[in-house]
Parts: C-alpha cells; structure tokens; sequence
C-alpha cells in the first residue's frame, strides 16, 4: 500500500518537474527553431536553411564577442566563488551587526539598476584616469557576480551546525582544515549553485558591460542590444551553446556511469 | 571565531572601493543641480527628489515596478517550491543534472528568449498584463528554485526521520521541520527575483506593447536619453531605500520565523 | 559513508573542470586571428551594430594592412556617454544631432580632405546640412526619412496621402496602429501636424503638441513600439506604423500589400555620417577609411547589405534603377529637396528632460 501510494506521487512529481521544464525550454526550443528559418522573420518560419550558421562563422565580430563573453564569464565566475565562498563563510562568525552591514551593502548591485552600477563604475574609472579595457570589464563582473554568489551560499551556512566545526578544532584540527574537512563539503552544493548563477549574471550582461568594457571588446549581450537590424544569426549562436553545453551535461552524465558501473561489475558486493 | 571574521575583509575592501565608492557618487549626483553629465560640481539641493514626488506620474510609474516585482515574486515561489522540494528528493546525481538544465536557459541572451516568447504568445489573444507574467517569471523562475533547492537539499535526513518516528504525518513534517528549514532559501529566492525585478524594464517593454512605462526605464531614460544623471540618481536613490525597507521587513518576519 | 559523500562532490567537480575547460578550449578555437601574428596598425570604428558589410572592414584591412576594432553601440546617447570615459576611437558613425553636438563642445576633428577626394560621390539629399554644412567635419554614410508604412487593402494610397501624420488621430484605424517608442520622432508627428518645426524649443508649442498625443493616444489606442515593428508590419498585424524609411524599404519587399508615405506636413530626414574624434589615435588611416568607404564599390555593399539608402548618388541611382535591388520600391530613396523636411537639431538638456516626462504621460494615457 505504502508502494502504491509512492508510485502515484512519483508520477505526479515527475510531471510537474516535466511542466517546469517545459516552460523553460519553451523560448529556447523557438529561438532554436528560428536559427533554420530561411528568412530574417521571428515570427513566420518560411522555411529551412543554414544560411544563419554561415554568416555566423563568417562574422568575426560576432565570433569575438564569443571569445570575450566566456573569457570574462569564465574569470569573473572564478574569482567571484572564490571571494565569495570565503567571504560568507567568514560572515557567519561574524557579529550580527557587522555582517548585517556587509549583507547590505552586498545586495547594492543586485537592487541597483544595471544603468545606476554602469554609471558609478564607469565614473570611478574615469575619475582617476583609469583607461576602460579588458580588466576593467572583469572588475566590473566580479563586482556584480559575487553578491550572487554570497547570496546562494549564506542561507546555507545558517543552517550548519557550528558545533561541528568546533568539535573538529577542539579535537585538534587547524582552523584550515576545520574549513576545508567540515565546512566546504557541506555546503558544496551551494557553492556550485552560487558559482553557476554568477556564470549566468556575467554570461546575459550588457548594460554594466557595456559601459566599463575598453575600445573594440564586445560581447554576446552588447551584439545582440546594438543590432539595427535583426540578424538571426544571434538565434544560430544560442543553438550553438545550447548544443555544447548538452553535450557537456551528457558527457558529464553518462562517464560517472558508465565508471560506477564497472565498479559494479568488478565488485558485486556493494 | 576571529580568524575566521578576517576572511571577510577582502572582501569588504573590495566592496568598498567597487560598491561604496560608486554608490557615493551617485548619491553626491542625486543631491546636485546643474551638472548636467559632464561634471559634477556639488551643490547641495533637494530639487530632484522634490520634482520627484511633486508629480504623480513619478511615483505611480514606481508603485506599478513594485506591484509587477511582487506579483512576480509570488508566482515564482508558487511555482518554484514545489518544484525545488521534488528536486529535492531526487537521486543526488539527477539533482545536480536538474539544477544545470535549470541553468543553462539563463545563458542564452534574455532579449531572444523575450522575443521568443514575443513569437510564442503571437498566437494567442492574452491580455497584457498576463504576457508581462509569463515573462517575468520566466526569467527569474530558476533563480527562485535553485535558492530553495539549496537550502533544502542535502537536510538533515535524521530530522525527517525522527519526526516520522515520532508520529508526525507527512504533513506535519513538512510544516515543521521541512518549511521552516527552507525559509533562508526562500529569503534568498526573494533577494534574487524581487530586487532585480523592481528595476528590471525590457520584458515588460517587449511583451506588453509600450503599456508598461517602469522605473528602470525611467532611470536608464534619464541617464542616457536625456543625460540628466542628477535626475536618474535621486530616483534609483528613492527606489533603493524603498526597496531596503522592504527586505528589512521581509528579514524581521524571517526572524520571528525563526524563533517560533 | 565517508565514501557516499565524498563520491557526488567529486563528480560535481569533474563537471565543473570539464564545463570550464572546453569552454576555453572553444574560446581559443573561435577566436579569430589566435596564433596570427599582429598587424601593426590598429583602426578603432564605432558604429551601430548590424549596420555595415563586414567584408569592406576586411577588404579594408587587407588593402592596408591594419587590424580594425569594430566596436558597436545602439544609440547616440549611449556612443556619447562612453565617449565621456575618454576612450578613444578613430572613425565613428553618429546621427545628425549628434555630430552637430559633437562638433560645439569640441570633440571632433577635421577632415583631411586631401585623403578624402571622393565627396563628389555624395547626393543632393545629404548635402549643405546646417550642422556641418560644408562636411567639414562629417561625411554622410547612410540616410533616411520617418514616415507611415500602411496596408494597402485597409487604407487606400489617396486617402494615406490625404491625412499624412493626421491618419495617427483618424478613430477609423483604433486599435490598428504601431506607433514608434521615440520620444524625439512621436513629438515630431505631432509638431510636424500642427505645422510647427521638429526643432522647436517654444513651450507653447511643445505643449499643443503634448495635446496632440494625448488626443492621437486616445483616439487610435497604439501599440508603442521599437524594432519588433519591422517584423510585424511585414506580417501585416496593423493597418499603420511610424517607422524609418529603410525599414520601411525591408517591409515593403517583404509584403506587396504594404507601401510607404512620406507625409505632406513635412517630416525628419536623418542622416548618419562618419567622423573622426578629437583624440583619434590614428586620423591618418581615418580619414582613408572614410573615402574607402565612400567608393562605389563599397557603398553599395554596404546600403545592399543594411537596406537603407547610401548617401553614395551612384549607388542610390544603381539600387533604386533598373534590374536594381529596390527597382519600384518606394520607400528606398528618401524623398529629398522638400522644404518642410527637417534634420533634427540638438535640443538643450532641460528640453530633453521635459521631452522625457511628456512622452511618459503619454505612454501612460494621463
């Protein structure tokens, strides 16, 4: 009874999930579509072609916005998980006053308009005659990556027990490993939250980007707003990422598996 | 616990310098007259916090933000939970592979999925209003789930099973230890989908045919079509306290949540 | 147990060194120019984005040996403010208004126009702009009128004509109407329909104009809208649209039942033109690639590839003539020559905020 009583909120759960990821993949279905329509049209597909993917290869602009785009999502990511993993970790042993303020002023640039931190960043630039370039662009994308990520892991770190990690230190465990033995594998999962969330902020951004970037960088989101006329091209670039990125998951997935299933094999036991 | 607290101060020295510093100028531009954009000569003034609340357009334009933010928030917990909570349940490696196809829509650029949706919506004889929903939670539907799903994955399993043992029914248990235990993730989800939504402008602009004149399209309007940033600055000035007040709010009810 | 939870993080940290790596990998791979030696010369051009042939940069390239930096930007405004951080470009391409603010606070440079020998290439439609009449400073590159596109099987060509900016307060066409989301360009219909100048700073007449909208709101009930416009009108789901004459020449060949009408009150001609900063780097390679550009051959590929009239005469006759791209079309070749046709004039800043507000009002039917 207890089987059949799982079995029918299984099939439920499972379709609502199915539901959800329906709806989001709904506008990426379309926009995949649309890279194949022989003509500029969003809305009438008039029939197949790959003259899109063409231009794309042929359209170093855009093929460098690529470059650039993963380039500084890839830095600004990196550097963001690292600050913020270590910066929240340090805010839970913080005074509730002090960390209170940090929080605060944490979630600045993620209430802000992306105009208003453009701005301010732009100007604290200028102001001392700080040339825009390549750094400035990655400054600006940690600066506005990290709160994410801090974010994704601080309701996380409440939830821990801090005996635990104060059991290890009295045992004898360094500070050091009481935070890399106790503290990061349980909050794991929030980092790697954390850290794919600021990918995806520095990965869609063009106001902030477009105001601290130096002369001749672009990206994928500054392309895409400057376009006068639409290119569908921008449709062929984003099947392309969602192509990579599938194989990545599906790579990922299957060799774990495919691993553990040898294990399997080689030691019935467990 | 004070090695610890010296972690923190990277940090705060970074935000001071890319965070504080902006953000004082910004409040020096909100108090100033005449500068136009081309250089800020400080003269204290009050005039565009004045011009601000003085016309009704102005703050309707910001109680429309804050009521399309907030409906937003709402649908994306509604709809987000239950979803976070089952992914909850799934087998570890399926929950990683969720939250990464819950992700990798947010790298494809928001204005061609907006457009997408734009298409999609074509066909159908919807109000606005709702097109303007489907939109926004759409867009900020994944940062809901995936803070909930953080908070509530990998619980303390001898939790739910105690209060099993104890007697509790599934309900109960969910009441008592589950949602009291995912109130940090769900604080979190506001933070992400609430405070960006308030200024966010594009998708309302694209899906609810030039209906929905928003605060964010105020300011960045100020900022770049008329160049008047001492303008721009006192209203993303006004929005900002507004919308500490509210997460202030929102974090006292979290702590008497708490508490109980 | 320890071996349990040990064994996901492992795997979540394989994911996230393989996601990272093929993404560099892929970064490397399609990063054009990776492993070539860098030319020595660089070009820094601003311009719009989608609003160039991409083959003249390299053939400029190749013909000089120059790496180009091709930055874009999508509105003046936006070019303006980035220009304020003191970045420096060579060529950039602006509209009128632009250009004439520009050149008063300094920030452009002159032409060399012992490099720039072909301006005879120029037509009369963009020549003697008040703004910089003698292309001192600026030489025109594309160009085009506002105007009305409208079906033609839900209102005829004679009853369009008749109303010209008037059919946007026609209750007739309710509920059937794009209007343009420009502040600029929606007080222009209005004060081109009352017969006053697009440049006014008179706060009467801004305020009849104001009036104006608020009437033309109520009585078509428009959807306001930016570029989505082009798309839809091509698909015929409204009778009527403000749009610029190049789109307009796009949604034409797109839809026979559409046509164009530049209306009889007068209207905007905007024209975009190259010019070169005050701190350009390299003045020199601008100023070639700016003749470059002006060559036949190059500007036809460019208006062919963009689709709005180059401001090159033989490229405009060649599109527009015979066997042409745009032979019949009547929305390519801006109409030229009009009196009550206006280039915009750069408007004070306490004009532009008073603009702002009022269009908002409008957009809010208040």
């Amino acid at each position: 009874m207890e089987r059949k009583k799982k079995s029918l909120g299984f099939f439920f759960s499972r379709g609502y999930l199915l539901l959800v990821l329906l709806f989001i993949y709904l506008p990426i279905a379309y926009v995949v579509v649309f890279s194949f329509n022989s003509s500029k049209s969003l809305t009438n597909f008039t029939g197949f072609s790959l003259q899109w993917y063409e231009n794309m290869f042929k359209d170093r602009t855009m093929l460098e916005s690529i470059r650039t785009t993963v380039v500084v999502a890839v830095i600004a990511t990196a550097v963001s998980t690292v600050i913020g993993t270590v910066t929240a970790i340090g805010l839970s042993k913080a005074r509730p006053l002090i960390r209170a303020m940090v929080l605060e002023t944490n979630n600045l640039p993620v209430l802000n308009p992306d105009i208003v931190t453009a701005i301010g960043m732009m100007l604290l630039f200028i102001v001392p005659g700080v040339q825009l370039s390549m750094t400035t662009l990655v400054i600006a994308h940690i600066t506005f990556c990290t709160p994410y990520v801090i974010l994704t892991i601080m309701p996380k770190l409440r939830q821990l027990d801090d005996n635990v990690a104060e059991a290890a230190m009295d045992l004898g465990a360094s500070p050091f490993k009481a935070l890399t033995k106790v503290i990061l594998p349980q909050i794991y999962p929030a980092i790697l939250s954390g850290a794919l969330i600021a990918f995806s902020m520095s990965f869609d951004d063009f106001v902030i980007s477009f105001f601290t970037a130096g002369v001749g960088i672009n990206n994928i989101s500054m392309y895409v707003y400057s376009m006068k006329r639409y290119n569908p091209s921008v449709n062929a670039l984003s099947t392309l990422i969602v192509v990579v990125v599938t194989l990545i998951l599906v790579l990922v997935n299957v060799i774990p598996h495919f691993r553990d299933k040898k294990i399997k094999r080689e030691d019935p036991e467990t | 616990m004070k090695s610890f607290f010296r972690m923190t101060y990277p940090y705060i020295l970074w935000i001071a310098l890319f965070v504080v510093a902006p953000m004082i100028m910004i409040l020096l531009y909100a108090f100033t007259k005449d500068g136009g954009n081309r250089t800020l000569i400080f003269r204290f003034t009050l005039d565009n916090f004045i011009r601000f609340f003085q016309d009704p357009t102005f703050t309707k334009v910001l109680l429309t933000s804050l009521r399309i933010a907030l409906i937003t928030t709402v649908f994306c917990i509604l709809i987000g939970y239950p979803a976070a909570l089952i992914i909850a349940n799934l087998p570890e490696r399926l929950q990683t592979l969720m939250v990464l196809l819950l992700t990798l829509p947010m790298w494809i650029n928001m204005l061609l999925k907006t457009y997408a949706w734009r298409g999609i919506l074509n066909d159908f004889t919807l109000n606005s209003e709702i097109k303007v929903f489907i939109g926004m939670v759409y867009d900020f539907l994944p940062y809901m789930i995936i803070q909930i799903h953080t908070a509530i994955a990998k619980m303390d399993r001898d939790l739910l099973t105690a209060a099993y043992d104890l007697g509790a029914n599934r309900w109960k248990t969910f009441l008592k230890v589950t949602l009291p235990l995912s109130v940090p993730g769900i604080i979190s989800g506001i933070t992400l989908v609430f405070l960006p939504a308030v200024s966010s402008f594009v998708i309302p602009k694209l899906l609810g045919g030039g209906d929905y004149v928003l605060i964010g399209n105020l300011i960045e309007t100020f900022f770049i079509s008329t160049g008047d940033w001492n303008f721009g600055s006192a209203i993303s000035l006004v929005m900002a306290l507004i919308i500490i007040a509210s997460m202030w709010v929102t974090r006292k009810l979290d702590r008497n949540a708490q508490t109980e | 147990m320890t071996k349990q939870n040990q064994k996901p993080n492992k795997n979540l940290l394989i994911a996230v060194v393989a996601v990272l790596a093929v993404l560099i990998l892929l970064a490397l791979f399609v990063w054009p120019g990776f492993l070539k030696g860098a030319p020595k010369r660089e070009l820094n051009v601003y311009n719009w984005g989608e609003y160039i042939d991409k083959n003249v940069l390299t053939a400029f390239e190749q013909a000089n040996d120059v790496k180009i930096n091709y930055s874009l930007f999508s509105s003046n405004e936006e070019m303006y403010t980035k220009l304020m951080s003191g970045a420096s470009y060579d060529v950039i391409i602006p509209s009128d208004y632009m250009i004439e603010r520009l050149i008063k606070e300094g920030k452009l440079q002159k032409l060399d126009k012992k490099v720039v020998t072909n301006l005879d290439n120029l037509t009369d439609g963009v020549l003697n702009m008040a703004y910089d009449p003698d292309n001192s400073y600026s030489v025109p590159y594309l160009w085009q009128t506002v105007g009305i596109v409208y079906d033609t099987t839900k209102i005829s060509e004679k009853e369009m004509e008749a109303q010209g900016f008037e059919a946007f307060r026609n209750p007739a066409y309710k509920g059937h109407v794009y209007m343009y989301d420009s502040e600029r360009d929606g007080f222009m219909v209005a004060l081109k329909a009352l017969g006053y100048s697009a440049n006014t700073s008179n706060r009467d007449e801004l305020n009849a104009a104001y009036e104006w909208l608020r009437e033309m709101d109520k009585a078509v009930a428009p959807s306001y809208v930016t570029d989505e416009v082009i798309d839809a009108m091509a698909n015929g789901e409204k009778w009527m649209a403000l749009v610029y004459s190049g789109d307009a020449a796009y949604i034409l060949s797109q839809n026979p039942n559409m046509s164009y009408c530049t209306p009889y009150q007068g209207t905007n001609v905007a024209v975009d033109a190259m010019v070169i900063p005050a701190n350009a780097a390299n003045p020199e390679l601008a100023n070639q690639f700016i003749k470059f550009i002006l060559d036949d051959e190059n500007s036809l590929l460019i208006s062919q590839e963009v689709g709005y009239a180059s401001a090159n005469k033989n490229v405009l006759a060649e599109l527009s003539g015979p066997e042409g791209d745009y032979e019949g079309n009547v929305a390519y070749v801006p109409r030229a020559g009009y009196e009550k046709d206006e280039y915009y004039v750069d408007i004070p800043e306490d004009l532009r905020g008073l603009y702002s507000e009022m269009w908002i009002k409008v957009k809010l039917h208040e």
